[in-house]
């Protein structure tokens, strides 16, 4: 049988969004779904796969590659080998996929957003988005592919008829890595998600003095500072400030971003923001591809010129 | 605890304008400045933070042309005792196919170690594939997008994982492992130049790749180089600074959140 393997992201319960994409890949390529999923009362659209295998086992136990492996080899065993096996290329799906790869001797491709059907190649980003690289397997399948969120969840269609059910009753739990429980961020008197208005920083602002500026910018603005993952690493805002997958979603009015040259997952974190405006001194920065407004210049420059403006 | 960590050297990309040359062939690289791979950056200041409490050493590992040894001095001056650098003639595409050479290198020159560090991922090509085939090859357990260390044991570590939303997941894995260092987990230490001049004075092994190749085979095959479809993009405000910020207030005060 020619079918997908999407293997589901399930986290606290949820089934991640993001697992549309994992759909939608697999319905552009044609196949038939099969979608592996650890048992528990989540909901989703169940129609939008032909088999669904429930795993009798929890979240944590799941989304552990050293079990996975066990999962997949079950999931192939009596049905034969996939022509992909699909995951998210989130925390989960980037640490099991080249895990399950170098399991089975399998290609892997990370981060897949666009293909060619006919032509049999995927399109992955190299250097910070500026470039795709196309890709064919050359080695046997199944090929084990990561999918950016937002690429394919559009062309997730559902089935004429309802999943079959089947059912995995055990898994041999590795007692290599263990899960021991959740940890959550410190909660902190500024959230970000609820604010209207944000001002929001990149590496661009280039050094940790500049920080304070750009909190005096923000309040002349009344706007609320945020930042890129690149200002939360090198600790010149606090974690909670951070915009993009592993931080804040924020939807504001008006994001403003200074110095930000926009990955994706930077991107994922405030696409749907009302009013996007881009300032950034490189033109060919990702981040103005999304942007409504953009400005090719120093961002220290306008920050500068904004305060005497503001000022008189 | 002895801790060997891969480190990678990396073409600067921000503000460059990148060229595909020989309709799609290669992407010209030849101008850009170069410099360690952030993600293995985070990975060395750690592998040498761990080293300094519980002892041990550290090795660094580059694999790469002979200019990587750039990276193993800058390793050896933050604190790594060792550099290896594995020569190859041209880079490897395939991250499955870098991971078996590795393998094959750990093990036929008996590298020890107690765990191996990598970045999460390198920034040229985003793969994030190394550690975790690698880990599978030598049958290791295996844990990515690790932001702390919390626990040195001998025989296991206690860490946490990065996960989405700010959420963090705490993780008991046994001894030997492989672990892929996520940014931000430390503030890398300054590394000056006099740091690396003396680091050059310390011998960096060197191993030819190619005797490493038994059973290499690449899976995936770049076929071209491409330019990302471009979207609809931004309305670029252009002139004076003066009349650009003029417009960016003026939108503000459209959208109704400045007065």
């Amino acid at each position: 049988m020619s079918y997908a393997l999407v293997v589901a992201e399930v986290r606290r319960g949820v089934f991640e969004e993001r697992n549309l994409d994992s759909f939608g890949l697999s319905s552009l390529l044609g196949k038939e779904i099969v979608l592996v999923v650890p048992d528990g009362p989540y909901s989703f659209n169940e129609r939008l796969a032909d088999t669904i295998v429930k795993v009798k086992a929890g979240e944590e136990v799941f989304l552990n590659p050293l079990n996975l492996v066990d999962i997949i080899e079950q999931v192939m065993n009596g049905r034969g080998k996939p022509d992909c096996i699909v995951f998210t290329h989130s925390s989960s799906g980037m640490e099991s996929a080249p895990y399950v790869a170098g399991t089975f001797g399998l290609p892997v491709v990370t981060d897949v957003s666009a293909i060619n059907k006919d032509e049999g190649v995927f399109y992955k980003s190299y250097y910070s988005d500026k470039i795709f690289g196309e890709f064919k397997c050359t080695g046997q399948g199944p090929w084990v592919l990561t999918v950016r969120s937002g690429s394919f969840k559009d062309a997730a269609a559902e089935k004429a008829d309802a999943a079959k059910v089947e059912y995995i009753e055990g898994v041999a739990a590795s007692d290599k890595r263990v899960f021991l429980e959740y940890v959550e961020e410190e909660k902190t008197e500024i959230d970000i998600t609820k604010a209207e208005f944000l001002l929001s920083v990149g590496r661009g602002v280039g050094n940790k003095d500049e920080i304070p500026t750009y909190e005096e910018l923000a309040g002349m603005l009344k706007a609320t500072l945020s930042g890129s993952r690149p200002v939360i690493d090198k600790m010149w805002l606090p974690k909670p400030r951070q915009v993009g997958t592993s931080g804040k979603t924020v939807k504001p009015k008006v994001y403003l971003a200074m110095g930000i040259s926009g990955a994706f997952q930077h991107i994922a974190g405030m696409k749907d923001s009302d009013c996007i405006i881009a300032i950034n001194k490189d033109a060919g920065a990702p981040i103005f591809q999304y942007a409504h407004f953009g400005v090719i210049a120093d961002m220290h420059k306008v920050r500068d010129k904004l305060k005497d403006m503001l000022k008189s | 605890m002895n801790i060997v960590t891969f480190t990678k050297r990396v073409p600067v990309t921000q503000e460059e304008e990148l060229r595909i040359t020989g309709d799609g062939a290669a992407v010209d690289l030849s101008k850009l400045p170069f410099k360690v791979n952030d993600w293995d950056n985070y990975a060395v200041e750690e592998a040498v933070r761990i080293v300094e409490k519980v002892g041990g050493s550290v090795t660094a590992v580059a694999m790469g042309d002979a200019e990587s040894d750039e990276v193993l001095r800058r390793a050896i001056a933050m604190g790594a005792k060792d550099g290896f650098l594995v020569r190859i003639a041209r880079a490897i595409q395939d991250p499955f196919a870098r991971a078996a050479l590795i393998s094959n290198f750990i093990k036929n020159e008996n590298v020890p170690f107690d765990v191996i560090f990598t970045g999460v991922q390198s920034e040229d090509d985003q793969f994030g594939s190394v550690g975790g085939i690698l880990a599978a090859l030598l049958k290791l357990p295996y844990s990515s997008m690790v932001i702390g260390i919390d626990k040195v044991e001998s025989d296991h570590m206690v860490i946490r994982r990065e996960l989405e939303g700010g959420l963090q997941e705490r993780v008991r894995i046994s001894l030997p492992c492989i672990l892929s260092i996520q940014s931000g987990i430390n503030e890398p230490r300054y590394v000056s130049i006099m740091g690396i001049r003396k680091a050059s004075k310390v011998e960096r092994k060197v191993f030819q790749g190619n005797a490493y190749e038994a059973g290499v085979g690449a899976m995936i095959d770049t076929v071209k180089w491409v330019y990302p479809p471009r979207k609809k993009g931004a309305m670029m405000l252009s002139g004076e600074l003066d009349e650009v910020c003029k417009n960016l207030v003026g939108i503000l005060k459209e959208k109704g959140v400045y007065q």
